[in-house]
């Protein structure tokens, strides 16, 4: 594999049973060029081994004055020169390609596990980790990668050099070769501790770099209302944390570096002592005492390989442990084995293939008892503001808060306990009932595949999210194609939104597809945002399209455009608004009042204000009436729904 | 390897790469580096950068003469193992029986004690000199920040300083805490043994010399190009996480809009682009590896062979000889390590000129007269945020102290910039805003919030305890205070509940605090901070309208006894309001109470009536 054909077609599948497994999996797949790397490196450090016998082979020459033998070390030299660094630069090139092709391999298998989660990786936890593995995970697991070739090689060399001196100085080369043992093996106690450190002081570095990024995130509020010092006092405090946690890794990583120093110099002075001897008693030449120097000089570098993939391996067992339970996740009850996505987007998308049947009997919700009939806007006002993202969730099929993908893989004790209540929470606000599905023209969704599920009915949730890149961009959504993006906009009001978007991208030359949005559009009012996502929905223009408080930041004169916006261009297709701003009611073919967990009424929205208190009291939230409180329902003249069902 | 690329012939032209040289790998077309984003504030001057340089290492002067001056003493220690080992040689050769070994043996063993010990004092004095010019750089920085003045923040956003505080923060990391102590100890380490060589046998110096040219070429043609290209992978790098991020944190409405495959393609591609730059530097390194070890392997050779030569003439001693090779051995880590950190440090550059970039936008020092009453009035104000683009067109009000005044109209229409100039965050081009006659634009920060503070729909809860939230309001106050001010917005109950009380952690991290009771936190600062007059921007919106029932009854009371300038979006907010002002195209086009309006039959009346049904 070359880094020129990246990415890959196909990633693979990874070996997820653990961090060790995927290890293994990933070098599995690199074969190739971790062979290519273990050779170079093996040419590499040989030839820098024998530089000292052509040292050696240098000095004796002179010592036995042969100008011949001089002029033969040179030859040698050069040769030397030449196998040095090409070793070292296709080692290089080898190393650093299993290192990128193993990153982007990881990266791509990563991208395409979001994917597929979607919705379901919302809950913090899983965020975070699949986050955490993408920016920090990858670099050390390709750090262990890259390093094992080398590894390999220093290893092999070692060997080699130590083989080499037995045969050729019995008496030096054993020394050698236990002092060298000794030396691999006295390092290895100090690395715990030192990644140990390194952690702590990464620890407290990503703290300080919170509060810090925290502190700039509300600057405007500390700015507007006071608190600076307070925060800068709290922020140094950090930062000095961060210095001592620092220093003290350096100080322990710097007692390894002074047993590096010291331990090759006391194997050198005991061979300096015994050679010199040795040569004293003419048991060996003068040239060979210089060799072995060198030749001791030498066994540093694969030293410090030891040393480097020890290290790496220790930062990079948690680091590919995580990698592989991120790589593990499942959707609830998608199928065991790894559906591979298509890599481009797939033409058949474009074609929403259901709806074209029987689209008569719309959405019916047996749980709530709550009708949208097909080709209708209706609008859902519920009294319980908790439930209506619930209820809007369920309106899709397959909702994602009803078991949460952590849970499926056992990442229950991740240390986010926050996160955890929370799901908790959502848990147990289920109601009794819930786990039937929302029917789409009498067809169970939840019972659908998820994609024809999605595609059939889009529920726009409170808080869409805006992609960055372009209007363009952010408009190239798979749809029916029946309503195009100009229309869509300005269904949506967003005429200042497209001013405001050109205006901060001067690079658009004035044309607003081309502007860019921040990421989720930052850069925009909370209300521009809505209308932007608004917009998205519409030019989608799915068969059924469920939106939650699609409104409910933008300004009541904006509002009052698009809800006849909305009503005409949804006209003749199925649509269900949850809002309480009377403005969107007042558009509504029918409006359905939820109350408690059951459809207590429907019927217009001029209809329910006259007889149901508790709807006027939820709709014009007018301070005297007894909202909050279950209000008596009055079903008046307004039909009240859903007794068919359960 | 490619046998083509000799170093010096390659580097002719800029547009060179252009055409794309036989062997390597031009730059990629497609630059992930360059800024897409308008950059609101500003990056540093090289001038501002030189003179905080400066400024940072006069601080750290010690520090760096002290890490220097351990750094010789392991150097000069590493030279006497190839001393004593020259005189051993020599002796040998000469045949002497009398070689003193066991003085050599101890001298020996006392220069890599001391060797031992200094080399790691380095090591602990760069990381500690580092560390603190890390921290002094990262602290500075945020004592710049939170001195910028509301408009700047306002108009910049926060955005751009996070990505300085963050990203940048992290590439300076390396270059503070390694690049520049191991440059300084690479240069004196290298600069020693070159003297030693030059001591031990001045000829063998010479084929310094002769490697030299082979080095400076590779180097100059590598690093005309590295620091871009590695600005351009790191930030390749980065979009390839950013991307996937993304993904995770829009994977509800990935779902729900089918975009799946696009956002793997979108990866995909991203990857491609990461990797194209990852070629670009292994190529660039490519050229470089093979310089730098022939420089290398010359001194060596040189060095022996030379020496060999000079030996058999006669001119110098096997015994130098041999120290000389061991010295040009030694030579290889120094060069390594100045190559490996020089470019790190060009790159951190960059970084560094975003961070100081801070110090170039003026804190506001105005000290005008302070304001005697609590009447906000704008008079004949005109405003744009572009030069020539106006936004508010000659607007005129007046706030009289206690009274309530709603700005309605469509979005785009100038309310919240009115807004924005009645809470003193912006200065008007023309006319002027007081408060109880003093210009607002005129006073500093500090002075203008003890009277006028805006509440917008950001409620940031900070990482820290529940004390600390609401103490940034006002600093001396105790936990009663404290207490009080949450039994005022409505939180006493749940602030009770929590586990330790006012000390419990909330904020990302800690505690989830709901969105209603981030509310209500934002609402008790106002309490605690006690300005006579609010503007509200949105605050109807800041009140999600589910929870918002909830919420009314807090912010009816911190409205108690103050002036408010609402800026509404709910017309039920308007409705109580003593002054409606309905705000078209910059312009007050209605003003008046709700019933007069309602009463005149113009637009808020229509607006009110499809409203209230």
């Amino acid at each position: 594999m070359q880094i020129r054909d990246l990415p890959y077609d196909d990633p693979g599948v990874p070996d997820v049973r653990s961090g060790f497994r995927l290890l293994l999996w990933l070098g599995r797949m690199q074969m190739g060029g971790q062979c290519k790397a273990l050779g170079w490196g093996v040419l590499h450090l040989a030839s820098i081994a024998s530089f000292p016998a052509v040292a050696g082979l240098a000095v004796t020459a002179v010592v036995d004055r042969s100008g011949g033998d001089l002029a033969l070390a040179a030859l040698a030299m050069a040769v030397v020169t030449l196998t040095v660094t090409t070793g070292d630069t296709l080692l290089h090139r080898a190393a650093v390609t299993n290192w990128i092709t193993a990153a982007a391999r990881i990266q791509q298998l990563l991208a395409r596990r979001t994917a597929a989660l979607g919705a379901t990786l919302t809950r913090r936890v899983a965020a975070g980790e699949v986050v955490a593995v993408s920016t920090g995970d990858i670099e050390r697991i390709g750090w262990c990668v890259e390093a094992v070739s080398r590894f390999s090689a220093a290893l092999l060399t070692t060997l080699g050099v130590c083989v080499a001196l037995v045969v050729y100085q019995p008496q030096l080369g054993l020394l050698t070769c236990a002092g060298m043992l000794a030396l691999a093996l006295a390092v290895l106690p100090l690395l715990p501790s030192a990644t140990r450190r390194a952690d702590t002081q990464r620890e407290r570095a990503g703290r300080a770099t919170e509060l810090a990024a925290d502190t700039v995130a509300g600057l405007r509020v500390l700015r507007g209302i006071g608190g600076e010092e307070l925060f800068l006092t709290r922020y140094r405090r950090a930062s000095q944390q961060v210095r001592h946690a620092a220093v003290r890794t350096a100080r322990m990583w710097s007692f390894i570096e002074a047993l590096q120093v010291a331990l090759p110099g006391l194997l050198l002075v005991a061979v300096v002592w015994y050679g010199t001897r040795l040569a004293l008693d003419g048991r060996i030449a003068v040239g060979e005492l210089v060799m072995v120097y060198g030749a001791i000089s030498f066994l540093l570098v694969p030293l410090q390989l030891f040393g480097e993939f020890a290290m790496s391996y220790s930062f990079s067992r948690p680091s590919a442990a995580r990698a592989a339970r991120v790589l593990g996740l499942r959707r609830p009850g998608e199928e065991q084995q790894v559906t591979a996505l298509p890599a481009r987007p797939d033409a058949r998308e474009r074609a929403a293939p259901v709806g074209s049947t029987d689209v008569r009997e719309g959405l019916h919700d047996p749980a709530t008892g709550l009708r949208a009939p097909a080709g209708l806007l209706t609008a859902v006002v519920c009294g319980d503001p908790d439930a209506a993202g619930h209820l809007a969730e369920r309106l899709g099929g397959h909702p994602a808060s009803a078991a949460a993908p952590g849970a499926a893989a056992g990442t229950e004790n991740a240390p986010q306990s926050a996160a955890g209540e929370g799901a908790g929470r959502a848990q147990g606000r289920r109601r009794e009932g819930e786990d039937v599905s929302v029917l789409l023209d009498g067809t169970p969704l939840d019972a659908m595949p998820l994609a024809r599920a999605r595609a059939a009915v889009l529920v726009q949730d409170k808080d869409p999210v805006l992609l960055s890149g372009t209007l363009a961009g952010l408009l190239d959504v798979p749809s029916s194609g029946a309503v195009d993006a100009g229309r869509a906009l300005k269904a949506a009001q967003c005429d200042d939104v497209l001013a405001a978007l050109v205006q901060g991208s001067p690079d658009a030359e004035g044309d607003p597809m081309r502007a860019r949005i921040t990421e989720r559009g930052r850069s925009l009012s909370g209300g521009q945002r809505q209308r932007l996502a608004l917009a998205r929905s519409l030019l989608t223009d799915p068969p059924v399209l469920v939106l939650d408080e699609p409104t409910s930041a933008v300004d009541s004169h904006t509002e009052a455009r698009i809800a006849r916006e909305l009503a005409a261009l949804r006209s003749g297709r199925t649509t269900v608004v949850f809002t309480s701003s009377p403005l969107l009611l007042d558009s509504a073919d029918r409006v359905v009042f939820v109350h408690g967990s059951r459809a207590a009424a429907a019927g217009t929205h001029r209809e329910l204000l006259g007889c149901e208190d508790a709807y006027r009291a939820v709709v014009t939230r007018a301070p005297q009436s007894t909202a909050g409180r279950p209000a008596e329902s009055r079903a008046g003249n307004a039909q009240t729904e859903g007794a068919e069902s359960t | 390897m490619s046998p083509q690329s000799h170093p010096a012939t390659d580097d002719r032209t800029a547009g060179e790469e252009r055409r794309g040289p036989r062997f390597g790998v031009p730059e990629p077309g497609y630059d992930p580096s360059a800024p897409e984003d308008v950059t609101v504030l500003p990056a540093g001057s090289s001038a501002t950068v030189r003179t905080y340089v400066r400024e940072l290492l006069r601080r750290h002067r010690r520090a760096f003469v002290l890490l220097v001056g351990v750094n010789s003493g392991a150097v000069l220690a590493s030279t006497v193992g190839p001393w004593l080992l020259g005189g051993i040689v020599d002796g040998l050769a000469a045949g002497r029986e009398d070689l003193q070994l066991g003085r050599a043996t101890v001298l020996f063993a006392l220069a890599l004690l001391v060797q031992t010990v200094f080399t790691q004092q380095v090591r602990v004095r760069g990381a500690m000199l580092g560390e603190e010019m890390l921290a002094d750089l990262r602290e500075d920085f945020l004592v710049r920040a939170v001195r910028l003045p509301p408009g700047v923040l306002e108009r910049a956003g926060t955005g751009d300083l996070l990505s300085r505080i963050t990203t940048d923060i992290d590439r300076l990391g390396d270059a503070m805490r390694k690049a520049v102590p191991q440059l300084a100890i690479g240069l004196v380490w290298a600069a020693l043994l070159v003297g030693a060589l030059c001591v031990t046998a001045p000829p063998l110096a010479l084929t310094v010399l002769l490697a030299l040219p082979v080095l400076l070429a590779g180097c100059r043609w590598y690093f005309r190009r590295a620091p871009h290209a590695y600005r351009a992978e790191a930030a390749g790098y980065a979009a390839v996480a950013a991307a996937l991020a993304e993904t995770v944190d829009a994977g509800r409405t990935v779902e729900t809009h089918r975009l799946g495959s696009r956002r793997v393609a979108l990866s995909e591609r991203r990857v491609a682009e990461w990797t194209a730059w990852e070629r670009r530097t292994l190529w660039l390194r490519t050229v470089l590896f093979p310089a730098v070890s022939l420089s290398n392997m010359l001194i060596m050779g040189g060095v022996l062979l030379l020496g060999g030569v000079f030996v058999l003439q006669g001119w110098i001693g096997v015994g130098r000889l041999t120290t000389g090779a061991l010295l040009a051995q030694m030579l290889i880590e120094p060069v390594g390590l100045i190559l490996r950190w020089y470019d790190e440090l060009q790159v951190a550059q960059v970084s560094l000129a975003r961070l100081v970039g801070v110090r170039e936008i003026e804190a506001e020092d105005g000290r005008g007269p302070a304001p005697r009453g609590k009447d906000v009035r704008a008079s004949g104000v005109r405003f744009g945020y572009l030069a020539g683009v106006d936004v508010l067109h000659g607007v005129t009000l007046d706030v009289a102290p206690g009274s309530r005044v709603a700005l309605v109209g469509p979005s785009g229409a100038g309310k919240s910039t009115l807004g924005r100039l009645l809470a003193g965050i912006y200065g008007p081009r023309h006319g002027e805003v007081t408060l109880g006659g003093a210009a607002l634009s005129e006073l500093p920060a500090e002075e203008v919030r003890r009277h006028v503070v805006l509440v917008n729909q950001e409620h940031h809860v900070f990482v820290g305890t529940l004390r600390d939230n609401l103490l940034l309001a006002r600093q001396d106050a105790d936990d009663a205070g404290l207490w009080a001010a949450l039994g005022a917005v409505d939180a006493r109950g749940w602030a009770e509940a929590l586990p330790d009380g006012l000390d419990s952690a909330v904020g990302s991290g800690g505690l989830t605090v709901t969105p209603a009771q981030a509310q209500q936190i934002a609402l008790a600062r106002l309490v605690l901070a006690d300005p006579h007059t609010l503007v509200l921007d949105e605050a109807t919106s800041l009140l999600d309208p589910r929870a918002a029932r909830h919420l009314e009854r807090s912010l009816a009371q911190v409205l108690e006894g103050r002036t408010v300038v609402a800026i509404a979006h709910r017309l039920h907010t308007a409705h109580d309001a003593d002054v409606i002002a309905v705000v078209e195209e910059g312009h007050i086009s209605e003003l008046g109470s709700h019933d007069a309006l309602v009463a005149t039959d113009g637009p808020y009346a229509a607006l009110w009536r499809s409203w209230h049904g």
